[in-house]
């Protein structure tokens, strides 16, 4: 008898863990958002939203000092979540699957998460503050993120300019080069590829190895996963074109052309090819991952590459920093190379890119989207909150002189360089809406790279003297693009990244974007050029590109 | 009672489920979790017969026939995917259960019990390394300063580092030897197993015949545990097709893409990252009929032969 009831006890119990074990996940779910929605009724309480962006970023501590401070002025704290391991189309195709998404959401790929019913319309919460509706963008602006269902659901939260713009940096894409090989030449101009690894070619010939005897890689190339812009797209921008991203627009003719079979294209893997056959072109480009690029880049040994500044600035010029590398001339300077000399360049875009792809978005699953939104607005056009976002603390972080102008003391500027102290103290909420330009007071910039004196001053020695040899003050003043207005069309990759394979484009897109995955690295490795690219064009034709480019002419028609 | 019992064979009374009542109910349990994990998922399937949109649900979404599989297999990259996974599957297959005996019988032979207990404890650890832990260890082992090109240039071997992940001939092997350290010692545990319960008294009767290691390892060992190989490969054959995806779709690279991608990874891309499940889920159960049907050929072919069989 107490046998069986020991059994009768182990099988109940068994029973009862399995049934915990499928329950207990909604369990959690509900007392978490349950909390977010009790925190809202006690005023005064602090409400926690997720918030998930398909790029990788460093996560902060969870008692992250600024972050306190902003939760104690807005109510609002947000934890954000990172891109680790998956694609960014893996993740938001395991979000949509699963069925359950966090509060906020951000990513290149807007269009899935709407078809799936992801997203809440966003109109009446921006009619709701007209003052950040008439500020944040233009009535044309808001238009480009309208859905065809009439509705808006995403504001992209970059690239806005307030006031006069301070640009400084020049956050595209370019070909780099380590400012003390341009030291070493005296500082020649550099104008096409083949000035470019001519110099390239001479430093190494001289200096093969750095001081610590690791040797020199003359040119290096990420390719993996979506990164693989570094390599593929230089064609575009060699041939004068701006950043359209997946097509050429002619704009006499008001046509889409192919940027991958143009002749600059041609000519750019032709001579990275050369590049390769001579040993130029890091060999292990093509199975890098990123993390190893960058682990790369950091110690000093690439002395050039294509990329865009965003893709390595933050790591790599962190690194540069610690290890005193900037003192040694590390820093990249971008150019803007064409095919030929003399030509206009457009690698450099003045204009504010109003990405209408991308975003961010409040999704169906938040609790308060009220409060959600009113965040949203509140971090954008309150300047104490932008200050805190920005600049840090007061007297911690930066300092204010007897003109209202902020600014940072050397330490200051080492302790914003280092990552223990960006995670427990800095609270950038980097994919909230971030303003570029001037403050609202007309003093500051709203970016700290933004702000002359730290910008002037936050530079190495070496940096300061390429700048001053070139008689320049900005990164864009290296690569001296054509200072013109881009279409309204412009990018044209906030179309294509939309996409889905229910087109028959979007069918060859992805087909043709895998083709050049496996094709471009081997047209650069190929011992027989021509035969390789030859090759390449039969595999590339096979994809139906025909397809995406009249798909694209199509949305380009709608500009006419 | 006797005779009622005997004449309804087959019946069982309500007596006899009285008696049983507690085996009935645990059993209750684990039928229904077949049920609710195993089979209906599989209702999932009618979205390859559908346009799937999440929006609309599994009941909402048009219906296509069979447009999903045409495009399938009218799909290069796809046919590609089915030579890759079955190649890498049998290769892996072939690798591992070939070292594996080989291992056990090898460690079968050792005298001293420390050395052999020792070393079987060793080999099995990296059975608990997870997959990006190994890959990350190949991954800079292969590479152009790793160590593997560091020792070939030093002993002369090749006088240029070979970048071993950036030729599409060297990947089905990287993986196989990836599989092959990885899985060696666990697996050879099964077989150490069954070495150890063939009647010693065989290995006597052999030493008094004269025979020497080799010819007791071919003539009584190999024979003994014949059943067992068979019933593993049996069972290893249906998983074939699994053979993986943590490895290859992190190993891959652009470059190698064409041999590297097996069916997992085009269902993840196509379904997930292309979000057109409908696809996905085509390729998935393509995938799950190919290994029911290599399974049940198997196990009639080892019927056959005479030999063990799994059903």
């Amino acid at each position: 008898m107490k046998r069986r009831f020991i059994s009768m006890f182990l099988v109940s119990a068994m029973a009862a863990s399995m049934m915990m074990g499928c329950g207990s996940a909604a369990g959690n779910d509900s007392t978490g958002s349950g909390a977010s929605g009790s925190g809202d009724a006690a005023s005064g309480d602090v409400t926690e939203f997720s918030y998930f962006i398909t790029m990788p970023g460093s996560e902060i501590n969870s008692d992250n000092e600024i972050q306190q401070v902003i939760a104690e002025k807005t109510g609002v704290k947000v934890k954000e979540t990172w891109l680790t391991g998956q694609s960014a189309e893996e993740a938001v195709g395991t979000l949509v699957a699963g069925g359950e998404y966090p509060d906020y959401l951000c990513t290149d790929d807007m269009t899935t998460l709407l078809d799936a019913g992801a997203l809440i319309p966003l109109d009446e919460y921006i009619d709701a503050y007209p003052e950040f509706k008439n500020e944040w963008y233009t009535e044309a602006e808001w238009e480009k993120f309208r859905q065809p269902d009439g509705h808006i659901y995403w504001i992209n939260q970059f690239e806005n300019t307030h006031g006069d713009s301070k640009k400084t940096t020049h956050n595209d894409e370019a070909f780099w080069i380590q400012n003390k090989v341009l030291k070493w030449a005296n500082y020649p101009k550099l104008e096409t590829m083949d000035d470019y690894f001519d110099l390239i070619e001479r430093y190494i010939a001289e200096n093969p190895t750095m001081e610590d005897g690791t040797e020199y890689i003359g040119y290096t190339i990420l390719c993996e996963d979506w990164r693989y812009f570094c390599l593929e797209n230089a064609g575009q921008f060699l041939g004068g074109y701006p950043n359209d991203g997946s097509v050429i627009v002619n704009k006499d003719t008001m046509t889409i052309e192919d940027y991958n079979t143009s002749d600059d294209t041609i000519k750019y893997f032709k001579k990275l090819n050369e590049e390769y056959q001579k040993g130029i072109v890091d060999p292990e480009s093509f199975t890098q991952t990123y993390d190893e690029y960058i682990a790369k880049l950091s110690t000093g040994r690439v002395l050039g590459m294509v990329d865009q500044w965003w893709d390595f600035q933050e790591n790599v010029n962190g690194a540069f920093k610690t290890q005193g590398l900037d003192e040694a001339g590390c820093n990249y300077i971008p150019l803007g190379l064409t095919t030929e000399a003399g030509m206009d360049n457009r690698w450099h875009t003045y204009d504010d890119t109003v990405n209408c792809a991308n975003g961010i978005a409040i999704s169906v699953d938040c609790a308060d989207p009220e409060k959600a939104f009113k965040f949203i607005v509140d971090t954008c056009m309150d300047q104490e909150l932008i200050d805190l976002r920005v600049w840090g603390l007061e007297g911690v972080d930066y300092l204010v002189d007897d003109q209202g102008l902020y600014y940072r003391t050397d330490e200051m500027r080492m302790n914003a360089a280092d990552t223990t102290y960006k995670a427990s103290h800095l609270c950038p909420y980097s994919y909230f809406l971030s303003w570029g330009g001037t403050s609202f007071d007309g003093k500051n910039a709203m970016r700290v790279d933004e702000q002359p004196s730290e910008f002037m001053n936050g530079m190495a020695t070496p940096l300061k003297e390429t700048f001053d040899a070139y008689g320049v003050t900005t990164y864009p003043d290296f690569i001296g693009s054509v200072v013109e207005a881009n279409g309204p069309w412009f990018p044209m990759y906030s179309y294509s990244n939309g996409f889905t394979t229910a087109t028959p484009g979007g069918v060859a897109w992805t087909k043709m974007g895998e083709c050049k995955h496996e094709w471009l690295p081997k047209v650069v490795m190929a011992d027989d050029f021509e035969k390789g690219w030859a090759d390449y064009m039969d595999a590339y034709n096979a994809c139906k590109p025909e397809d995406f480019l009249s798909e694209m002419q199509a949305i380009l028609d709608t500009f006419k | 009672m006797e005779k009622t019992a005997s004449k309804k064979k087959f019946k069982i009374d309500w007596k006899e489920v009285k008696r049983q009542r507690f085996l009935l109910i645990v059993s209750a349990f684990f039928v229904a979790y077949g049920i609710v994990f195993y089979y209906l998922p599989l209702t999932g399937w009618l979205m390859a017969f559908e346009n799937f949109k999440p929006r609309l649900g599994l009941l909402g979404s048009p219906f296509i026939g069979l447009d999903k599989f045409k495009f399938l297999f009218s799909d290069v990259a796809f046919l590609r995917v089915i030579r890759n996974t079955f190649c890498m599957g049998v290769l892996n297959l072939a690798t591992t259960t070939v070292m594996a005996i080989l291992f056990a019988i090898l460690l079968n032979e050792i005298g001293n019990k420390f050395l052999k207990k020792s070393i079987q404890t060793i080999s099995y650890l990296p059975h608990f390394l997870s997959w990006i832990v190994v890959v990350g260890i190949l991954h800079n082992s292969l590479s152009s300063s790793g160590i593997i090109n560091d020792l070939l240039l030093r002993f002369g071997v090749v006088d240029q580092a070979i970048n071993f992940l950036a030729h599409p001939e060297y990947f089905w092997f990287i993986v196989a030897f990836a599989n092959v350290w990885k899985e060696t010692g666990w697996n050879a545990i099964i077989y150490l197993a069954s070495i150890t319960s063939i009647d010693p008294s065989l290995y006597e009767a052999a030493s008094i015949d004269g025979a020497d290691r080799l010819q007791k390892i071919k003539y009584i060992t190999l024979p003994g545990i014949k059943p067992t190989i068979i019933i593993l490969l049996i069972m290893n054959v249906g998983n074939i097709l699994n053979v993986g995806f943590e490895v290859q779709y992190l190993l891959g690279n652009g470059l190698v893409q064409s041999v590297s991608q097996t069916i997992d990874i085009y269902v993840l891309k196509w379904g997930i990252s292309q979000n057109d499940f409908s696809l996905g889920t085509a390729a998935g159960i393509f995938k799950s009929v190919v290994s029911i049907m290599l399974i049940v050929l198997c196990n009639h072919l080892a019927k056959k032969a005479g030999e063990e069989k799994l059903f």
